[in-house]
């Protein structure tokens, strides 16, 4: 509820700075103006100025031209930008069509359930293990901790390559097992992979939060349980949001895994988008739209709560 | 999101541990985690290990049948041309990327930091935003801009300032350069974000007595800010080596390592070999070898970023 209302408001005020910036650079340009004609700066200062920020502009946008691109192509309509003129669309002939082609006419409804049917269980598995070892690690010394800490933040680095090399002998030991094309095994997997990166993220957090809370509640005599339940989880908030994502994303985003141990009626969304790519009659107008459907929960989510995880991951690195 | 998680801790360094209070009770809350660490990640890379040395094929294999055959799958890789065409690509492609992103990375942590810039809040939120992608999402879309069949954009960019168009995921040389563009699009925001914070600690003071004594641009670069940032870019540069070396989906989706198998990175080698051609033992030595160099590149990690600290702090 808290954590809710944080983010609403910093979604606000960003809202508000946004919608104001045009004003803000307006009045700059205004104060520019008035800076030349009293002399503080000369003409040829205010010429700098502007190559320099239209110059650092134009960098900008050419690095963002992709995005520009499957923004641009996914309004297009079908016909559009299978002629050989020009990059550019006409505004005039922006449609929805291919977003509607895609919500009610592709797979990507399919995909889509596939998808939550793996996301779901990925994040309550991934949760249910990585919370209590994260405070066993953070708040209790025990035989083997150092070691554990040690083998995690060296899986952190590497984990995704990992995951690939060892694919043939996750897919044999699944295909021995006749636990292929099944989503809850790979939710299994997918929170295996999330474990070493994300207890270490939530332990790190966990460790910026005095232990001088949990003395004042040792001595009033709570028990251990609440201690966990009323101080730890609700300071851990912003670390659990962060973990939240991670493990949300280690199974939305995951391609290859998917591709190799399902089959094509239980395919996720990215190798449902994977599949479309390679498809030469999808025109680029509904293979953008399939894109930005598949993309938008992750950046929206990654927007609402930026500024929160970077929160969680300063304090989490602890200053000072 | 890993690197950059990763990069902020580094930056801000570790802090002590504080412990409540002691006993083996709490391994029983780490257990679980530990359990599914181990059997999903870690027992896979030991029975890898042991197929390496099998002549696994599905039909042996998913019967149970495979033979142990000793070294024959390393003798194997070890004299064949692919496996050395395959190490050889993926280092190459290691060294252009990760040489590209440096360029790219100050390149443009020097425009967007340049002091006659106005707005350079709001660029530099921008030049971030590729972050926000999934990965998937945005080599696809590159794959597609690359596209030949279908009018892709780039192809499209070239007719229009009068070039011929490229068959670009058909072509080797051509194919390998489109990898390099996307991983470097790709990577772009993590050096930016590394690169700008070390820009902004060079201490103005010295880039002032630099222009005292005559120092022209260039010259206060290569004597000024270049010995400034060169920590932070070297550490970048070694985990965002590691990701170079460990690409797998960007050869894969663009053209599967084509043409002909030449552009096939390590991963993509082993993983297609076993795969695409149902040699799982000989894919899995391919991936044993691989092993070897991102475990080399894990210490390196480890030892260079100092990434262990904090573990031992009681």
């Amino acid at each position: 509820m808290s954590a809710g209302s944080r983010i609403a408001e910093r979604v606000q005020s960003d809202a508000v700075r946004v919608v104001r910036s045009p004003a803000r650079a307006y009045r700059g340009v205004l104060f520019a103006i008035d800076d030349v004609r009293e002399g503080r700066t000369t003409p040829k200062e205010l010429l700098a100025y502007l190559l320099a920020t239209v110059a650092a502009t134009c960098v900008v946008f050419l690095y963002l031209f992709p995005v520009y691109w499957v923004l641009t192509a996914s309004l297009s309509g079908d016909a559009a930008l299978l002629s050989t003129d020009g990059i550019g669309v006409d505004p005039n002939e922006f449609s929805l069509d291919a977003y509607s082609w895609v919500l009610f006419e592709s797979r990507f409804v399919g995909y889509l359930g596939n998808s939550v049917r793996v996301v779901i269980p990925t994040m309550l598995i991934a949760f249910s293990v990585i919370v209590p070892a994260s405070y066993a690690l953070s708040r209790r010394a025990f035989l083997g901790r150092t070691k554990i800490l040690y083998m995690y933040v060296l899986f952190t680095q590497v984990g995704a390559g990992l995951g690939i090399a060892g694919l043939i002998a996750i897919y044999a030991m699944f295909a021995h097992a006749g636990l292929t094309n099944n989503h809850l095994v790979l939710a299994f997997l997918y929170a295996a992979m999330a474990v070493p990166f994300n207890t270490w993220l939530l332990k790190t957090y966990m460790d910026s939060i005095p232990v001088s809370y949990e003395e004042a509640a040792l001595i009033d005599g709570a028990p251990r349980w609440r201690i966990i339940w009323e101080i730890i989880i609700p300071l851990s908030k912003p670390g659990l949001a962060v973990i939240l994502i991670f493990t949300f994303l280690a199974g939305w985003n995951e391609f290859i895994i998917a591709q190799t141990v399902l089959r094509p009626e239980n395919y996720t969304l990215p190798v449902g988008l994977y599949m479309l790519v390679g498809e030469f009659s999808t025109p680029w107008a509904r293979f953008s739209a399939f894109a930005l459907l598949f993309a938008s929960p992750v950046v929206i989510l990654y927007f609402l709560a930026q500024r929160y995880v970077e929160s969680g991951l300063s304090f989490g690195g602890m200053e000072g | 999101m890993t690197l950059l998680a990763t990069a902020v801790e580094r930056v801000r360094g570790f802090g002590s541990v504080p412990l409540v209070e002691r006993g083996d009770a709490p391994l029983a809350l780490v257990l679980p985690g530990l359990f599914l660490f181990s059997a999903f990640l870690l027992f896979p890379l030991l029975y890898l290990f042991y197929l390496s040395f099998t002549d696994a094929a599905p039909q042996t294999l998913f019967a149970g049948e495979q033979q142990f055959i000793g070294f024959e799958n390393y003798v194997n890789l070890l004299t064949t041309w692919r496996f050395w065409n395959s190490l050889g690509v993926t280092w190459l492609f290691l060294v252009t990327s990760v040489l590209l992103k440096i360029a790219v990375g100050i390149g443009m942590a020097l425009v967007l930091d340049h002091h006659l810039v106005r707005g350079k809040r709001l660029l530099r939120a921008m030049v971030i935003v590729p972050l926000a992608l999934p990965p998937i999402f945005v080599i696809a879309v590159w794959r597609g801009m690359f596209s030949t069949a279908r009018y892709g954009v780039i192809n499209q960019a070239m007719i229009a300032v009068g070039l011929e168009p490229v068959a670009w995921l058909q072509r080797r040389w051509m194919a390998f350069l489109a990898y390099n563009v996307t991983e470097v699009w790709l990577a772009t925001p993590f050096m930016f974000i590394i690169i700008v914070s070390a820009l902004q600690s060079v201490p103005e003071e010295l880039h002032d007595a630099a222009k005292v004594d005559g120092a022209g641009y260039l010259s206060r670069f290569v004597h000024v800010t270049l010995p400034s940032i060169k920590r932070p870019v070297w550490f970048a540069s070694i985990l965002t080596a590691a990701a170079s070396f460990q690409q797998f989906l960007i050869p894969f989706v663009f053209n599967q390592g084509g043409p002909a198998r030449r552009n096939e990175l390590i991963l993509v080698h082993g993983y297609r070999e076993a795969f695409a051609f149902n040699e799982y033992g000989q894919g899995a030595a391919i991936m044993i070898m691989a092993l070897l160099f991102i475990g080399a590149f894990m210490w390196l990690n480890v030892k260079k970023g100092r990434l262990a600290e904090g573990i031992h702090n009681q």
